[in-house]
């Protein structure tokens, strides 16, 4: 049975927390961690419910030999500080996953065209940890189609459903294109939507309700997101 | 008090390779992780040790970081406490003296958490260390010993069990009942009224 449906899912976040998981069980835990945004997103609601804020009394001073000995292995007087760092933070972030994106796609695009010619890919959908399944958005050429491929099937667990959101160009509120099931789906973009899929837009999926949202807007943790690229 | 924004600007900054972002990031939670690993593995220059071992791993793994992650420093903490978790069970170091200091495992437990919320924490933040503290004293005395045990001294199933002179199945099913409670109380605190 899948980690994210068993009923042992929360015991294993709560004794990983703990520290109590080991050896195996806690290597085995932390690939399906990498592997299933679903369990990453259950251990990242029990951290956030039971980290504490730490007393300042638990705090020690290091001695100034360790940040010289990690200075000195990992070699941090090479790398100079970052162009991010001199820009404000969320533009940052969007450059940078820009800058990925672009490579991303020019990946996708070199291979050879997919079963279905009449779909041109227009963005990759990433989560942030790294051996989460991705997914790619392909469109039709009337801008009608979407067609979402999962690098691995994803299924939604029972109560809880994927909602997928359109993030304007220019900025703006979320604008909600489908509710799914799974992550691999065809779909039809509502009409009032076809033709906004354009360079800077950005595609996200949040977990939901069964259903959907309820208020209309993006309520449950955003698992994958991508920005559409030149198509 | 470690802002958790500014602690997840300066993660995404350090895995962007930029190496001042993560001095700052040093300096703002090592402090905290060194304390978190001295009360596991009990010797300084072992905790130190465990630090160093812990920030090459957040640097080389800093994209890996989980940016939709709401208390970012869980994640370094949990390297943290692994590293050293892992230290003391492969070194053939007893403990026993290091966490019997800890006579008083409720009033430890006071220490370690912090305060009830201040005047400068957001209302959510502060309300969950409020809950966490709160449902924590509400747990049965077994259950939070265990849990307390584990969770600042790194104490495993066995050592609980040798610590707490009770049958290994009973110290498990106290962990297990532990969290459960602990997490269904803290949510029950958490929904909107």
């Amino acid at each position: 049975m899948r980690l994210a449906r068993s009923p042992k899912l929360d015991a294993l976040c709560g004794e990983y927390i703990l520290g109590t998981l080991r050896g195996g069980a806690r290597r085995r835990f932390e690939q399906v961690l990498r592997d299933d945004p679903l369990v990453a997103q259950r251990l990242r609601y029990w951290q956030m419910i039971m980290t504490p804020k730490f007393s300042n009394e638990v705090e020690v001073k290091p001695s100034p030999s360790v940040w010289k000995g990690l200075e000195r292995e990992l070699g941090l007087a090479r790398h100079r500080p970052s162009l991010l760092s001199r820009i404000s933070f969320w533009r940052g972030w969007a450059v940078a996953s820009t800058a990925a994106l672009a490579v991303v796609l020019g990946l996708t695009l070199l291979q050879p065209a997919p079963d279905t010619p009449a779909l041109t890919p227009i963005a990759r959908l990433a989560a942030a940890e790294p051996g989460v399944a991705g997914v790619s958005a392909a469109l039709s050429e009337d801008g009608r189609t979407l067609a979402l491929r999962a690098e691995r099937p994803v299924q939604a667990s029972a109560g809880q459903s994927f909602e997928l959101w359109l993030i304007p160009a220019g900025g703006g509120a979320p604008l909600s294109m489908a509710v799914m099931t799974q992550l691999d789906a065809s779909l039809r973009v509502p009409d009032a939507l076809v033709g906004r899929l354009g360079k800077g837009a950005k595609l996200a999926i949040s977990v939901e309700p069964p259903g959907g949202s309820p208020t209309g807007a993006p309520t449950g943790p955003v698992i994958l997101m991508g920005e559409v690229g030149d198509g | 008090m470690l802002d958790d924004h500014e602690i997840k600007r300066l993660l995404l900054l350090t895995a962007d390779r930029d190496a001042q972002a993560f001095e700052r990031l040093y300096q703002r939670v090592a402090p905290l992780l060194l304390g978190i690993a001295l009360r596991i593995v009990g010797r300084r220059e072992l905790a130190e040790e465990v630090m160093h071992d812990a920030f090459v791993k957040i640097w080389n793994g800093a994209a890996h970081f989980d940016v939709f992650a709401e208390r970012p420093v869980a994640w370094m903490v949990s390297i943290v406490r692994n590293r050293a978790i892992d230290l003391i069970s492969s070194a053939d170091v007893s403990r026993m003296q290091a966490f019997a200091a800890d006579a008083d495992v409720d009033a430890a437990l006071e220490h370690f958490l912090g305060a009830t919320p201040g005047a400068e924490d957001t209302v959510s933040e502060g309300q969950t260390n409020h809950s966490l503290h709160d449902c924590l004293k509400a747990l049965k005395g077994s259950e939070r010993q265990a849990l307390a045990l584990a969770y600042m001294h790194g104490l495993s199933h066995g050592e609980l069990a040798e610590r707490l002179q009770r049958p290994l199945g009973t110290v498990k099913a106290w962990v297990r009942r532990g969290l459960e409670n602990l997490r269904s109380c803290v949510e029950s605190c958490l929904e909107p009224r």
